[in-house]
C-alpha cells in the first residue's frame, strides 16, 4: 500500500491543478496556435491571412530540401544518441573503477554538459576554424602537424563535426546516468560472478548491462528527445549552409521562420515535428505502461 | 498545500499584470533602428554623439513626442519586425532594407503623408526612384554603400600581374597569384552566404549584362547572362582561386583575410579602410572597378537603406502622428545630426544638405560620390524581392556550389518567383 | 626457484633493449629539408632576359653557398599557362634547396635543444634498468606480495622511469618539429621573436655543419623537418623495456598493462574535454587581432587582456548574467512549486485519470520550444508579455514541468509512505506530511530536480532569441551573440563573456555531482 488517504475525491485534482494550469497556457495552447496558423496564410511581413487547406504543408513537404533534411535529422538523432549511449556507458564504466583522481576526472566529465550549447558551439567553431583556429594551432605548436589543415573542407565534413559536438555535449549526461545505475547495482553479484569464475565480458553481458538497462533507456529516450529539437550546434557553425545540406529539421524550420520568413511552411513543419515526436512519445509510453503493467 | 497554490496563483497573477502602461496625451514613436556597426547603438541610445546621443538630443528639441527608439542587430531584425507586425504591434518608424513585402501587405504609410517637402526635395531623386511602387514613394533612403574591388598592392606587385578588369584578367590573375604563392593565398573572396551571396550575384550578372530583372523591371533571373555569371563564379571556386568556404565564410572574415594578406582581392563596402584600420590591419590596398566580361559593361554595385513608417490605424490622432513622424525626419537628416551619422561608419549620404560637410571632411568622399551616382541597386521595390534575394543565395548558389548544373536551378528559381 | 629465474632473463633482456635504443641513434632518424632561396619569376620564359637575370643571380648564389663550404641543389618549375586572350603566360620558380639526414647522433653532437631529451631518455633507460637492479638486490627470488617497502618502490620507479622515456621517445620528435617548423620558421618569416642564438647556431650545426654563420635566419628561413620511420623503432624496443621492468617490479604485466590502458583512457578523455574550456580561456585574453591571427598564436596571450573583461562588462554582460539569474531561479521555484504537489499526487493517490495525467506528461516531455516557436511568440504577445522576463519564466518553468515531475515523482515513489501514514493518523494534513515529513525525506532528489531545471533555463537560447528583443531583458545566452553575430565575430569578447556565464555553473555542477548521481538513482532512474 503506496498511499495515503484522501479526504476528498476532488483532492488529487487540486494537487495536479497548478502544474495543469501551467502546461496548459504554456504548452497546449501554442500547440494549438501552431495547429491553427499551419492552415492559414502568413504573408513575408507576418500578416495572417485566410485559411488555406493544406497549400503550407504541400509547400513545405515539396520543397527540394525537404528530402535530405529529413535524412539529416534522421543521421543526426540516430549517430549523435547511439555514439554518445556508447561512449557514455565505456566512460561510466571506467569511471566506475577506484583509480586515483577519480574524483577530479568526474569532476571534469561534467563541464561539457554544464556549458551553454551556443557556448559550446561557438568554440568549436573557433576551434575548427581553417586560417586562426586553435586545432590547427596546437597541433602545429606541438609539432603534430606542419601544415595547416583545412578542417572544414566540405559540406559533408561540417556535418561529421556537428554531430561530433552533438556527441560530446551529450555524452556527460548518459555518463551520469549509467553511473548512476551502476551504483545501485549490489557488489555482491560480481563477487559471486568471480567466485564461479566468470571474466569481464561474462560478468559486463550478465550482470551491468541488464542492471544498468533502465538508466540507459530513460538517458536515450530523453536524448532522443533533446538532440532531436537540438538548434544551438547546427545554427553557430553552418546555419545549414550550403543549401540546407546541413540542416535538421528542427534549424530548418528556425530558417523557414525566422530568416526566411516563410512563416507558413515553417509553421507546417512545426505539425510535423511535432507529429513525429508524439508517435516517439506513443512508442515511449506503450513500452512504459507495459513495464509498468509487468510490475 | 493551499498556501502552496495560492501562492502560485498570486504569482502568476502578478507576473501576468505586469504589462506596460503608456503615458497619454503625447505622441509616441516606436522607432527601430538597425546596428549598422559598434557605433550605432553608442550614437543614439549611449554617448556617442560628442557625450550625448540622439535620443536625448531629439527628446530635449520635442519634449511633446515620446521616442521609443531601439537598435535591433542585423540579424535580428527582420524576424522582430515580422514578430510584431504579426501580432498588431508594429513599430511607427522603421529602418531597414527591404520595403516591398510591407507594401504588398498595405502596411505602410506614402511619404508623401508625413515627409516635409523641403526634406523630400533635398533626398537624391536617383534614391527615391529606388522606393517607388505603382507611382507612390513607401520609403525615403536612409544611407548607402558603394562595392569596389579591393586588392593587395605588395601581392600584385610581387606577382608581377595587373589589376584586371575583366574576367578573363580576373581569372589570369588569380591562376598567376595560385601558382605565385602555391595557393596560399587566395586570389578572390566571394561570400555565398545568406549575409550576401546576393551581392555576389549583383557583382557578376551586372558584371555580365544579366542581372536580376529585366529592361522591364520584370523577373529576368534564367536569362543566359546570369547562367554565364554564375558558371563563372563556380569555375572561380573549383579552380581554388576563392576562398575555400564561400558558403560559411562572410564577407567580414573576408575583409578579415583580406588584411591579413592571406586573400588577394577582395569586393567590400567603401567602409573597407576604416574596418581595416580599426582592427589594426596595415595592408597596402587600391581600389578598383568591379572586374565585368568581355563585351559588358561594368557598373558599381550600392547598396541603400531606407526608413519607412507604417500605419497605425488606432492612433488617435493621425495628423499628429504624421507630424510627429515628419519631425523625426527633419531632427534625423538635420546636417548637424545626420553628417555625424554617416560619416561615424564612414557611410555614403542620402541627401544633398550633408554633401558639403563631408566632402570638406573627406575629400576621398568625393570619388565615392561619383561612384554612387553610376551605382545599380536591387532591385528592392519589385514584390517578392525578398523572396528572390533568398533564392539566387540558397536555391542557385549554394546549391551550384554542392555540384548542380547552374540553368536548371536558375529556371527552377524563375519559375518558383513567377509561377511560370 | 622460478622467480628468481623469471626476474634475472627479464634483467637481461632490459639491459639488451637498452644497448638496442642507443645503437638506434646511430640510424639516420630524421630529414630536413632547407629551402634556401626561392626565386619566383613571373611572366618569364626560358631563354628570356628576365630568365637569364634570375638564372645568374641563382648561380652566384650557389657559387657563393658552395664556396662557404654548402652544398646545395637548385630545381627550376616552370608552369606554363594560355590565359584569357590566349597568349601564354610563363612562371618560373628556381629554388635552392638542401636536404640532410641527421641521425640520433648528430643532435647529440651539436647540441640541438631537443637533444636534452635524448640525453634523459637514455638516462632514464639505464637509471631504470640501476633501480630495478637495485630493487632486486638480496630479493631477486621474492615475490611483488613479499616485497619489503624500500624494494618495492625501487622495483615501482625502475618501471616508470622506463615508461617515461618511451614518452620522452615522442616528446623527443614533437619539440624537434617545433623548433625548426615552428620557432625558426617563424622567426625567419618575420612573425616571431628569435628563439635564441643558441638554437639557430645549433640548427645551424644540424644542417649546415656550422657554415651558416651570419645568414643563419635567412639559410633556415622555410626549412621542414621530418621524422624518418626508423626513429619509431624506439617505441618497441622502449615499450619491450617498460614491459620487462614491469614483469620485475610486479611478477606480472596483464594487470599493470590493465591499469595503464584505464589512466590512458581517463587521461585522453579528460584531455578532449577540457581542450575547449582551455581555448576559451586562453583566448579570452588575447587581442582581437591576435586570436584571429593566421600566422600563428602562442598558446598562451602574449599579454593577458584584462581590459577585455572591462570591455564586456561595459556592453552590459553584467545585466545579461543578472537576468538569467532572475530567469533561471523565477523558472527553477514556478517548476517546483508546481510540480511537487503534482508529483506528491502521483505519487501517493489513486484517482480516476491518473494515467492519463501520466500520459500526458510523458508526451509533453517531447515538446520541445522550438517547434512551437511560432505558437509561443504569439501566446506571449496575446499575454503582453512579449519581450519579458516573466513570460520566459513561464515557459521555460511550464517546459520543464513534465521532467520535474517525472523525476520527483520517481524520488516520492522511492520513499516509503509509512512515515506520512502515521504523521496523517497523528492528525497531519496531507500538506504538512508532504511539508514535514516527506520534503526532508526527498532532498537529494528534489535538488537534482532543481538543478535541472537551472540548468536548463540557463543555457536555453531559442526561445529568448526569438522573444526578447530589448537589450535590457537579454539573458546571457542571447547577450552572447552580440559578440558573434554571424557575420562579425569578435572572439575574445564572445569568450571572456563564456567564460562569466560558464564558470559559475561548471563550479555548481562540480558541487553537487556527487548528489547528481544520487539524485539521479532515487528519481528517475528508478522510476
Amino acid at each position: 500500500m503506496n498511499q495515503i488517504l484522501i479526504r476528498h475525491k476532488w483532492e488529487p485534482y487540486l494537487w495536479l491543478l497548478p502544474s495543469i494550469l501551467l502546461m496548459g497556457i504554456f504548452v497546449v495552447y501554442p500547440i494549438c496556435i501552431v495547429f491553427k496558423l499551419s492552415f492559414s496564410e502568413i504573408s513575408r511581413s507576418g500578416v495572417v491571412g485566410e485559411f488555406n487547406g493544406l497549400d503550407n504543408y504541400i509547400t513545405a513537404v515539396t520543397a527540394p530540401e525537404f528530402g535530405s533534411v529529413m535524412l539529416n535529422t534522421l543521421i543526426w538523432v540516430v549517430s549523435v544518441v547511439g555514439i554518445s549511449t556508447l561512449l557514455g556507458f565505456i566512460v561510466a564504466l571506467v569511471l566506475n573503477a577506484e583509480f586515483v583522481g577519480r574524483k577530479i576526472a568526474r569532476s571534469i566529465i561534467v563541464f561539457p554538459w554544464a556549458t551553454t550549447l551556443v557556448v559550446q558551439a561557438s568554440v568549436w567553431k573557433y576551434i575548427i576554424n581553417y586560417e586562426y583556429g586553435a586545432l590547427n594551432n596546437t597541433l602545429l605548436n606541438l609539432g603534430v602537424l606542419s601544415q595547416s589543415v583545412n578542417w572544414r573542407s566540405t559540406y559533408v565534413v561540417d556535418f561529421i563535426w556537428e554531430c561530433g559536438i552533438g556527441i560530446f555535449v551529450t555524452v556527460p549526461f548518459v555518463t551520469f546516468c549509467v553511473l548512476a545505475g551502476l551504483q545501485s547495482i549490489d557488489v555482491s553479484y560480481y563477487e559471486a560472478a568471480t567466485v564461479d569464475g566468470a571474466d569481464f565480458w561474462m560478468k559486463l553481458r550478465n550482470i551491468t548491462i541488464p542492471l544498468v538497462r533502465p538508466s540507459l533507456t530513460v538517458s536515450t529516450v530523453l536524448n532522443i528527445i533533446y538532440v532531436f529539437n537540438s538548434f544551438p550546434i547546427i545554427y553557430t557553425i553552418t546555419r545549414g549552409a550550403p543549401a540546407h545540406k546541413t540542416d535538421t529539421l528542427v534549424t530548418y524550420l528556425y530558417m523557414l521562420a525566422f530568416s526566411e520568413q516563410r512563416k507558413g511552411p515553417a509553421t507546417a513543419l512545426s505539425v510535423v515535428g511535432f507529429v513525429i515526436l508524439c508517435l516517439c512519445a506513443g512508442l515511449y509510453m506503450i513500452v512504459t505502461m507495459r513495464k509498468e503493467g509487468d510490475e | 498545500m493551499k498556501k502552496i497554490l495560492a501562492l502560485a496563483l498570486a504569482l502568476i497573477m502578478a507576473l501576468s499584470c505586469a504589462a506596460f502602461a503608456s503615458a497619454e496625451g503625447e505622441v509616441t514613436l516606436d522607432v527601430i533602428i538597425c546596428e549598422y556597426g559598434n557605433n550605432t547603438r553608442d550614437w543614439f541610445l549611449g554617448s556617442g554623439m560628442n557625450g550625448t546621443n540622439f535620443v536625448d538630443l531629439f527628446q530635449a528639441a520635442n519634449p511633446d513626442i515620446k521616442l521609443n527608439l531601439e537598435v535591433v542587430s542585423w540579424s535580428d531584425v527582420h524576424k522582430e519586425v515580422s514578430t510584431r507586425i504579426s501580432n498588431g504591434s508594429a513599430p511607427d518608424i522603421l529602418n531597414i532594407d527591404t520595403f516591398s513585402e510591407f507594401v504588398a501587405d498595405d502596411l505602410l504609410l506614402p511619404v508623401k503623408d508625413y515627409c516635409p517637402d523641403d526634406l523630400f526635395e533635398d533626398f537624391f531623386p536617383a534614391f527615391i526612384q529606388e522606393s517607388i511602387i505603382d507611382g507612390t514613394v513607401w520609403a525615403v533612403p536612409d544611407l548607402a554603400s558603394a562595392r569596389a574591388l579591393y586588392y593587395n598592392k605588395a601581392i600584385f606587385d610581387e606577382v608581377g600581374i595587373e589589376v584586371p578588369t575583366t574576367w578573363g584578367e580576373l581569372k589570369d590573375a588569380c591562376q598567376a597569384i595560385q601558382d605565385f604563392y602555391a595557393g596560399e593565398v587566395y586570389g578572390i573572396g566571394l561570400d555565398l552566404t545568406e549575409d550576401e551571396g546576393q551581392a555576389t550575384f549583383a557583382y557578376f550578372a551586372w558584371g555580365n549584362n544579366g542581372g536580376f530583372t529585366d529592361e522591364n523591371g520584370e523577373w529576368a533571373l534564367n536569362s543566359d547572362k546570369n547562367v554565364e555569371a554564375i558558371e563563372f563564379v563556380m569555375d572561380l571556386i573549383k579552380s581554388g582561386y576563392a576562398n575555400p568556404s564561400p558558403s560559411t565564410q562572410t564577407r567580414y572574415e573576408l575583409q578579415d583575410l583580406f588584411g591579413a594578406g592571406k586573400l588577394a582581392m577582395v569586393i567590400a563596402p567603401n567602409q573597407l579602410p576604416q574596418y581595416l584600420a580599426e582592427k589594426g590591419f596595415t595592408v597596402d590596398f587600391v581600389t578598383a572597378d568591379i572586374p565585368h566580361n568581355e563585351g559588358a559593361t561594368g557598373s558599381s554595385v550600392g547598396v541603400m537603406d531606407r526608413v519607412m513608417a507604417f500605419k497605425d490605424d488606432s492612433a488617435p490622432d493621425q495628423a499628429a502622428r504624421n507630424d510627429a513622424i515628419g519631425r523625426f525626419l527633419k531632427f534625423f537628416y538635420d546636417p548637424d545630426n545626420y553628417v555625424g551619422w554617416v560619416s561615424m561608419e564612414t557611410f555614403l549620404p542620402a541627401v544633398n544638405s550633408a554633401v558639403g560637410a563631408l566632402v570638406e571632411s573627406d575629400p576621398s568622399f568625393e570619388a565615392w560620390l561619383n561612384v554612387l551616382a553610376n551605382c545599380r541597386f536591387y532591385p528592392a521595390a519589385n514584390a517578392q524581392w525578398a523572396d528572390v534575394r533568398n533564392g539566387v543565395v540558397v536555391d542557385v548558389e549554394q546549391r551550384a556550389l554542392t555540384g548542380e548544373e547552374v540553368r536548371p536551378l536558375l529556371d527552377a528559381l524563375q519559375t518558383k518567383i513567377t509561377g511560370k | 626457484m622460478m622467480v628468481r629465474r623469471r626476474n634475472l632473463s627479464a634483467l637481461a633482456a632490459a639491459l639488451l633493449l637498452i644497448v638496442v635504443s642507443a645503437a638506434l641513434l646511430f640510424l639516420p632518424v630524421y630529414h630536413f629539408e632547407a629551402n634556401v632561396y626561392t626565386k619566383r619569376s613571373g611572366n618569364t620564359f626560358v631563354g628570356d632576359e628576365r630568365y637569364q637575370a634570375a638564372r645568374a643571380e641563382i648561380d652566384a648564389m650557389v657559387a657563393d653557398y658552395t664556396a662557404r663550404g654548402i652544398e646545395t641543389e637548385v630545381t627550376e618549375e616552370i608552369t606554363e599557362r594560355v590565359n584569357s586572350k590566349g597568349d601564354t603566360t610563363s612562371l618560373i620558380v628556381f629554388k635552392v634547396n638542401k636536404t640532410v639526414r641527421c641521425s640520433g647522433w648528430d643532435f647529440l653532437k651539436t647540441g640541438f635543444p631537443s637533444s636534452v631529451l635524448l640525453k634523459i631518455m637514455l638516462g632514464l633507460e639505464a637509471l631504470g634498468l640501476l633501480l630495478a637492479l637495485a630493487g632486486c638486490v638480496g630479493s631477486l627470488d621474492v615475490l611483488w606480495r613479499d616485497l619489503k617497502g624500500f624494494a618495492r618502490f625501487l622495483r615501482t620507479s625502475g618501471a616508470a622511469l622506463a615508461l617515461a622515456a618511451m614518452f620522452l621517445s615522442v616528446i623527443f620528435v614533437l619539440y624537434t618539429n617545433v623548433i625548426i617548423n615552428r620557432q625558426i620558421s617563424l622567426y625567419a618569416a618575420g612573425v616571431a621573436p628569435s628563439p635564441g642564438e643558441r638554437v639557430l647556431a645549433a640548427a645551424d650545426a644540424l644542417i649546415y655543419q656550422g657554415a651558416g654563420g651570419e645568414d643563419t635566419a635567412t639559410l633556415l628561413k622555410s626549412t621542414s623537418s621530418s621524422v624518418i620511420w626508423t626513429w619509431w623503432l624506439q617505441l618497441p624496443v622502449l615499450l619491450g623495456l617498460t614491459l620487462c621492468l614491469t614483469l620485475v617490479r610486479a611478477g606480472r604485466i596483464d594487470k599493470a598493462l590493465q591499469r595503464g590502458l584505464l589512466y590512458a583512457f581517463v587521461v585522453v578523455v579528460c584531455v578532449v574535454t577540457l581542450y575547449p574550456f582551455v581555448i576559451m580561456f586562453t583566448s579570452a585574453f588575447r587581442t582581437d587581432a591576435e586570436a584571429t591571427d593566421i600566422n600563428f598564436q602562442y598558446m598562451f596571450p602574449v599579454n593577458w587582456m584584462w581590459g577585455n573583461l572591462n570591455h564586456i562588462l561595459s556592453r552590459g554582460v553584467l545585466r545579461y548574467l543578472l537576468n538569467s539569474l532572475i530567469l533561471s531561479t523565477g523558472a527553477t521555484t514556478l517548476a517546483l512549486l508546481c510540480g511537487i504537489p503534482a508529483a506528491y499526487a502521483m505519487a501517493r493517490m489513486r484517482f480516476k485519470g491518473r494515467k492519463l495525467f501520466m500520459g500526458f506528461v510523458i508526451m509533453s516531455q517531447m515538446f520541445s520550444p522550438v517547434v512551437l516557436l511560432v505558437g509561443i511568440s504569439r501566446l506571449m504577445m496575446n499575454l503582453n508579455m512579449n519581450d519579458t522576463l516573466p513570460g520566459l519564466i513561464f515557459i521555460n518553468a511550464a517546459f520543464n514541468q513534465a521532467f520535474a515531475i517525472w523525476l520527483l515523482r520517481g524520488t516520492f515513489v522511492s520513499i516509503s509512505p509509512e512515515m506520512e501514514q502515521a504523521a496523517c493518523i497523528d492528525g497531519c494534513n496531507s500538506v504538512s506530511a508532504l511539508i514535514r515529513v516527506l520534503l526532508p525525506m526527498a532532498a537529494p532528489g528534489i535538488v537534482t530536480t532543481l538543478i535541472f531545471v537551472f540548468i536548463n533555463s540557463w543555457n536555453e537560447y531559442t526561445i529568448s532569441t526569438v522573444l526578447i528583443n530589448s537589450d535590457v531583458n537579454r539573458p546571457i545566452t542571447v547577450g552572447l551573440t552580440q559578440f558573434a553575430a554571424f557575420s562579425m565575430i569578435q572572439w575574445n569578447y564572445l569568450f571572456m563573456s563564456s567564460l562569466l556565464a560558464t564558470i559559475p555553473v561548471v563550479i555548481l555542477f562540480m558541487l553537487i555531482e556527487k548528489h547528481l548521481v544520487s539524485g539521479l538513482t532515487s528519481g528517475g532512474v528508478k522510476g
